[in-house]
């Protein structure tokens, strides 16, 4: 059973200007992000994750990069017709963000207490200043931060990094979107620390029942907290589907070379760790045809793969690739593990 | 900073405290005492530092002198400090056309000399105290303009205004909440640097007659006006010149020393910026 469809993304593709022309870093994208999920979307550098978010937010950076093509829609409302009247209304309100580096995002200069207020009264003019600092004292209680009151009135500088994370996640949760987007909310921060802000992000999606697009690289946060993934490369979304099939059975040769090149507990120390060969591409010299067919195993030579553009397509139920021989990439798993074996004998 | 101390207590010494003490009127006139020098005796008159050619005495005119130029200059630094930082606020956060015309406008209005360009002005509205704050506050808005914009174009960048609009700030809002309070600090120092200048600016103004009008006395009116007798009271001139001179020195050395303090400042917040707390 899903829940509605909150924000819908359809052949979203963006355009960076370059020397050499109109360059595009988002291609042709699609997916749906339903009430109250979890989305992740993972990829390496230059996959276009951000971008596309950035797209979503109206944020490109002008003159650099247009959208050129596709729908952003927003509870069937379309966001790229919006004028920027209207998107300051929906951003922080209805969708908000959180940043990766909590030291950059936060002013040095003003109190902590005054960045949450601002961000309240960006929304919620008519508001008195006292039930304003109210409601911000009560966000960073709801964080985790310890002794809001007296944290109110300090420095970003007088934070650690776990507690400013926390002091972004209260401004962005401050007029209780509905879609909270987290690019690479934890990088920032190490292990111990990035476990309690997910554990935050998890209560506080819980209290507001806001929905969550988490952007990361990281595939054991996106195990742990996403309900659905889009796996993107080269600007296109390689697969989608729910976060148990995606790890359990992956349908894109991309999405198993991930997997395979994540650390594991049980594999022995003489064992030298999996990495998918070759670079990924920049935006100029994309390949033609499917954009992983330079690195990808299950080509064989295959002169489709360099030809034609695989669409995202139904393999399974609630489970979509973008790959013209997503069937055999389960066999061909199976063949290369034995294959493994033996050469381990 | 000792030196800055020293001169600006006594300069402060001389236009807050002086005119509590029991003084002479700086505009009581007394010809029969005119131009008298230091601690001379003359009959039952004796005056610190003498008298000018009308017998006003020369202590109290200099603390009245002072109150008028300081008065000036610090409401002139803070015009050009409003008007520079929002010109250059909106030119480094806009850019294009916006700072195209911004900076053209203040490379223009630097081409012309200001003594010159204040001369001009000053024989069309007329002089007054009024008239000379406004104008040395018009035309001294570049130096913060351009520090300003040199800010604003890094800040406009950084992570926190990107959050700020994600928040759905509008840019006046980003100018107001997030770049006006990390340019202040360095316009405070701008301001301070800019203080001594205006200051001396004025005096020479005061000097030519386009600045304070007479019988308000001025330091830099004060030292014209002891032109014509610098042969026999060299005095008249040289203390309200001594007195320029401990101002602006002072404030210049104080100037310097916030500079420094301020690169400390900076390279403080970008040691602990780099390192988590």
């Amino acid at each position: 059973m899903m829940a509605d469809v909150i924000l819908s993304v359809r052949d979203l593709t963006v355009e960076f200007q370059t020397p050499d022309g109109p360059k595009r870093a988002v291609d042709n994208i699609s997916f749906d992000v339903h009430e109250h999920e979890v989305f992740g979307v993972v990829g390496e550098s230059g996959s276009g994750k951000s971008v596309t978010m950035l797209a979503v937010m109206g944020l490109l950076p002008q003159g650099q990069a247009r959208i050129a093509g596709g729908e952003v829609k927003f509870r069937g409302k379309s966001l790229l017709d919006l004028d920027t009247e209207g998107l300051r209304a929906i951003r922080g309100k209805h969708l908000s963000m959180i940043f990766q580096d909590p030291m950059t995002s936060l002013n040095p200069v003003i109190k902590i207490g005054s960045q949450i207020a601002e961000a309240i009264g960006l929304h919620q003019k008519g508001l008195s200043r006292s039930a304003i600092r109210d409601r911000a004292v009560e966000l960073l209680g709801s964080v985790g931060v310890p002794n809001p009151g007296r944290r109110f009135d300090q420095y970003p500088h007088e934070f650690s990094g776990g507690m400013r994370q926390r002091a972004m996640i209260a401004m962005a949760i401050a007029n209780d979107p509905s879609i909270l987007i987290a690019d690479e909310p934890t990088t920032a921060l190490d292990v111990t620390i990035q476990a309690q802000v997910m554990e935050v992000l998890a209560s506080v999606r819980e209290r507001t029942g806001a929905a969550m697009i988490l952007i990361t690289h990281d595939l054991g946060l996106v195990a742990e907290t996403a309900d659905r993934v889009a796996v993107m490369y080269g600007g296109r979304v390689a697969e989608l589907a729910g976060v148990d099939e995606i790890f359990a059975e992956p349908r894109h040769p991309y999405t198993v070379g991930l997997l395979a090149s994540l650390p594991r507990l049980d594999a022995s120390s003489s064992e030298q760790l999996y990495s998918i060969p070759g670079q990924p591409p920049g935006l100029r010299g994309r390949p033609s045809g499917c954009v992983f067919n330079p690195r990808c195993g299950l080509k064989r030579g295959r002169e489709r793969c360099e030809t034609e553009v695989p669409a995202l397509r139904e393999v399974a139920p609630a489970h979509a690739a973008a790959c013209h021989f997503s069937e055999e990439v389960g066999d061909w798993v199976r063949e290369v593990a034995a294959a493994k074996r033996e050469a381990a004998l | 900073m000792w030196v800055a101390s020293f001169l600006l207590s006594a300069v402060m010494l001389l236009i807050v405290v002086m005119p509590l003490l029991p003084i002479y009127d700086p505009y009581g006139q007394d010809l029969s005492y005119g131009l008298m020098a230091p601690f001379e005796h003359d009959g039952d008159k004796f005056s610190i530092l003498g008298t000018d050619f009308l017998g006003r005495d020369l202590l109290s005119r200099l603390a009245l002198a002072g109150r008028v130029s300081l008065i000036i200059a610090v409401s002139a630094v803070f015009i050009s400090l409003v008007i520079g930082v929002a010109l250059g606020l909106v030119a480094g956060f806009f850019r294009g056309i916006a700072e195209n015309l911004i900076m053209g406008f203040a490379d223009l209005q630097l081409s012309i000399p200001r003594v010159l360009l204040l001369i001009a002005v000053t024989a069309v509205v007329g002089s007054s105290v009024l008239n000379l704050t406004i104008l040395l506050g018009v035309t001294s808005w570049v130096s913060y303009g351009r520090v300003a914009r040199a800010m604003a174009m890094s800040l406009r960048e950084r992570e926190f205004v990107l959050s700020a609009v994600t928040q759905g700030a509008s840019p006046l809002w980003n100018m107001w909440k997030h770049l006006l309070p990390n340019v202040l600090p360095q316009m405070l120092i701008v301001g301070s640097f800019e203080l001594g200048q205006v200051i001396t600016l004025e005096a020479s103004l005061s000097y030519l007659g386009l600045g304070v009008q007479p019988p308000l006395p001025s330091w830099g009116l004060m030292i014209s006006e002891g032109q014509q007798y610098l042969a026999i009271n060299p005095w008249m001139s040289i203390f309200p010149g001594l007195c320029i001179f401990m101002l602006v020195a002072g404030v210049q050395f104080l100037s310097q020393r916030f500079t420094k303090e301020g690169d400390q400042d900076l390279k403080m917040a970008t040691r602990w910026s780099k390192k988590p707390a």
